[in-house]
């Protein structure tokens, strides 16, 4: 075997060997990291007052966009976690955009948000947060939707950094939105 | 060289190895969730009369086979806001409902709920109509058109509410006529508890 030809071979299996042992270690059961960092899909949502609020209006921020529903209890049972994420980061760029997929929109939701109070530090809240109403044709051009909670975490520049199905795990999330902030 | 190659040889096995091992936990990761609703329960129709005269009493039982890891609300879950299990016929004419028959949930704590138990339908649960047929009911075979509600979750993350369109075939005969207990390890079963 020539030098060069060994030598190719050596750079191949350590590039293997790099990306695969990279892939073994890089995401938890229900974190996924977005590899290629794809761009967050331009859509358009309605908020609770029937204005339009857009995802491309929030770049320049760090945005967590949470799927929900009032029905969901694993996703209600992060909400608190969710006010904290946003009293905590929301004056370094950063923002909660919760998404409803409840199919009774703003009737169902609103009254929820207006009313529903979360042990937050022990003090009692509402989600204070940006809230805004999904639909199947969003959820679509996020690559749908399996089940809820899911959460994008999204740079400042519009990127999918890391998607999460289910309940968040708050140390991670606020590692992860450190991270971009 | 042939040391160069041992190595080349090695490295690339074990990049293989660890590729195959992260295609298995990607794979595993991806099951973790089902690709639908509708997914998470296998559905079984029975009718407990073969055939059915006129003037007879008959059930008709759902039996939902629920995903391991999965749990849908029972038909009375204790918080108003969470989406209860219902069945709901669309009965053919002469054939009335008497009543609709829920068993009782389970009492659970999951992991983001664990202070407070949910109750919840989880393995295999059976719902069952008790429908009887009047004089009026066309004789032969009939489909009764059942729909089947649910919302399922995991440990972590719920579903989407689904309806389920299911079908129970019944046979209806003259009154009076000889009919066979179909069965009745569903039926019996399901009427003890």
């Amino acid at each position: 075997m020539s030098n060069a030809k060994c030598a190719w071979l050596l750079c191949v299996a350590a590039l293997l060997v790099s990306g695969a042992v990279t892939a073994c270690g890089s995401s938890s059961a229900k974190v996924s990291n977005s590899a290629d960092l794809q761009s967050a899909p331009d859509v358009s949502f309605k908020n609770l007052d029937g204005a339009d609020v857009s995802l491309s209006s929030l770049k320049g921020k760090v945005v967590l966009v949470n799927f929900w529903a009032t029905w969901c209890d694993p996703c209600r049972s992060e909400i608190p976690a969710l006010i904290g994420l946003q009293d905590k980061f929301a004056g370094k760029g950063f923002t909660m955009l919760g998404v409803s997929m409840d199919d009774d929109g703003v009737k169902a939701v609103d009254p929820f948000v207006q009313t529903t109070k979360f042990n937050v530090g022990g003090q009692q809240r509402i989600m204070d947060y940006p809230i805004v109403l999904g639909t199947d044709a969003i959820t679509d051009k996020f690559g749908g939707l399996l089940g809820m909670p899911t959460s994008y975490l999204i740079s400042r520049d519009g990127k999918i950094v890391k998607k999460y199905i289910g309940v968040l795990d708050e140390q991670q999330v606020t590692k992860d939105i450190e991270s971009q902030l | 060289m042939k040391m160069s190659l041992r190595i080349v040889t090695a490295l690339t096995a074990l990049a293989a190895i660890c590729a195959l091992g992260t295609r298995r936990v990607a794979r595993a990761q991806e099951s973790a969730m089902p690709q639908s609703a509708a997914s998470v329960v296998k559905t079984k129709v029975y009718t407990s009369l073969d055939p059915v005269p006129r003037g007879k009493e008959f059930q008709v039982a759902v039996v939902v086979d629920i995903q391991n890891g999965y749990h849908m609300n029972s038909h009375k879950p204790f918080d108003s806001y969470l989406i209860p299990t219902t069945v709901t016929p669309q009965l053919p004419a002469g054939i009335t409902l008497a009543d609709t028959v829920y068993p009782p949930g389970k009492n659970l704590k999951f992991p983001f709920s664990p202070d407070k138990p949910l109750n919840v339908y989880t393995e295999s649960v059976t719902l069952r109509l008790r429908l009887s047929v009047g004089d009026s009911a066309a004789l032969g075979d009939a489909g009764i058109p059942i729909t089947l509600r649910y919302q399922a979750c995991n440990n972590s993350a719920c579903l989407p509410p689904v309806k389920i369109p299911l079908t129970a075939s019944v046979k209806i005969a003259a009154a009076g006529t000889k009919s066979k207990a179909m069965h009745p390890e569903i039926f019996a079963a399901s009427s003890a508890k």
